[in-house]
């Protein structure tokens, strides 16, 4: 039984140490608490079934992150595909209704960031998360994303100048509808 | 906004840094109940791995001293060592290897009226494997150790999808395995029944019908030269004895393209027996001189 109580204790001490960073990454690639959370738990159950397997020359916690990247992709693609059925469908019966005014620009600029993020493909939106803000270094990133660190530096930039593009796009079709 | 620090800083703010603390502590729960099933399940599994081991070794034991079990064992062994190559092998080192790449070409006075197809017989059973069987026996008879290849060649397209083209391709794999295995190897003959009519594949000697014989082959093999000259050996050694028998050599491989496998050795030759009209006996007739030719130079070489 010292089996079961160790690995009971090793993952309690490896989720105490990582969930928040892994949380914070989910949040900003998901958009949305609860669905950041349900992938949090269901990362660290990956984590406990693996644990096992890990390679103790790798670094723990760029394994949980890679962990993590594919949880949230596994969960962009099944979003994408029920949004073809949702979105078009029950837009059409959303209310209307106005937001209070004074409310509005801080909002607003939330949406358009989370809008814009939220149109970048997924790897680069990983890229963008890690690096921007849970603040791995490069060739952190390309452990966890199993790629080169060269790749890392050009998806990043590439990534860092379509999401500002949008978000000038979006800023500027605001600024003419108001004019 | 142009910062990207700014960005950061904002996207930061926007989602609640903090996950709900009902949720942080729910999902230790979880993970820690997880844990304590695996261990439980390892546990469970590693006891019966170990006892359904020990089992087995128990089963094994008691067949092998009550039941005799070892005579199984040794017929078992035997049937898988054998069941991948489908040739009569000899004890004596191998001189001839003998095989066929349309292995169902059959004989109309042979087989039933449906095995014939566009005036060509074809059966699975009654074909011209049994005159190669029938060229393997006169050959021991004569003390030549041959090799008969009785795969299935025409079932093998069939089951990897391949088509009536891909024969030689078959074929080839026995045959090169068997030159690798076998140095000894001096003579090798694909046997074919030519598809001519009575008329042209007939003779009469001595008052009894014989089924004629010819040799293809390859032009385009590359061992062309090689190849040219044995066919020639044995349609003269032939012409000595039986005047008539075998019509000759002919080339052919170049339209369409066929090396016939005759690159893969010196005396490969290509032999097209009998026609679609002929029996079984007027093919084993001819095959039985056939085996005396062959004989014959294989004597005089020595």
């Amino acid at each position: 039984m010292t089996d079961s109580n160790n690995l009971e204790s090793r993952i309690v001490e490896i989720y105490n140490l990582y969930y928040l960073d892994v949380y914070r990454f989910l949040v900003c690639f998901t958009g949305n608490q609860n669905d950041a959370e349900d992938l949090t738990q269901e990362v660290f159950i990956r984590v406990l079934k693996d644990l096992s397997n890990f390679n103790s020359n790798y670094n723990l916690k760029t394994w949980i992150f890679s962990i993590a990247k594919h949880v949230a992709i596994d969960h962009y693609r099944k979003k994408r595909f029920s949004a073809l059925f949702k979105d078009g469908f029950f837009n059409q019966f959303s209310s209307n209704e106005k937001k209070p005014e004074e409310e509005f620009e801080v909002t607003e600029l939330k949406q358009f960031i989370h809008d814009a993020i939220a149109k970048l493909k997924p790897n680069y939106r990983a890229v963008v998360i890690l690096r921007g803000i849970n603040e791995f270094s490069i060739k952190e990133t390309s452990e966890i994303l199993q790629c080169s660190a060269a790749k890392v530096k050009v998806d990043y930039h590439r990534a860092l100048k379509e999401l500002k593009r949008k978000l000038n796009i979006e800023i500027e079709g605001v600024l003419t509808n108001a004019k | 906004m142009q910062n990207e620090k700014d960005l950061f800083d904002m996207l930061k703010e926007m989602y609640p840094q903090h996950p709900r603390k009902e949720f942080v502590s729910a999902t230790e729960n979880t993970l820690r109940q997880r844990a304590r099933s695996m261990g439980k399940k390892r546990i469970i599994t590693k006891f019966s791995v170990i006892s359904s081991g020990v089992l087995v070794c128990a089963f094994i034991f008691s067949w092998l001293i009550f039941f005799n079990g070892n005579s199984k064992v040794s017929e078992v062994v035997q049937s898988v060592g054998g069941a991948s190559s489908s040739y009569a092998m000899d004890e004596k080192e191998p001189v001839v290897y003998i095989y066929h790449s349309h292995n169902i070409e059959s004989f109309i006075p042979e087989v039933s009226a449906q095995q014939v197809y566009r005036e060509r017989a074809y059966s699975d059973t009654k074909n011209i494997t049994l005159v190669g069987k029938e060229l393997s026996r006169a050959l021991k008879e004569l003390q030549v150790p041959a090799i008969h290849d009785e795969t299935d060649v025409a079932g093998i397209l069939k089951q990897r999808g391949l088509y009536f083209q891909d024969s030689y391709k078959v074929s080839r794999e026995n045959l090169q395995k068997v030159l690798a295995e076998n140095d000894s190897i001096r003579m090798v003959f694909d046997i074919h029944r030519d598809s001519t009519k009575r008329r042209e594949s007939t003779i009469e000697i001595k008052g009894e019908e014989y089924a004629k014989i010819k040799f293809v082959v390859s032009k385009t093999s590359g061992n062309y030269e090689t190849n040219k000259k044995f066919a020639t050996q044995l349609h003269e050694q032939l012409e000595k004895l039986y005047p008539g028998l075998s019509i000759g050599v002919i080339e052919k491989g170049v339209n369409p393209q066929n090396t016939y496998n005759q690159e893969l050795h010196d005396n490969s030759v290509l032999v097209e027996m009998g026609g679609i009209e002929n029996t079984l006996e007027e093919m084993y007739r001819t095959t039985d001189i056939f085996a005396q030719v062959l004989e014959d130079i294989l004597e005089k070489s020595k």
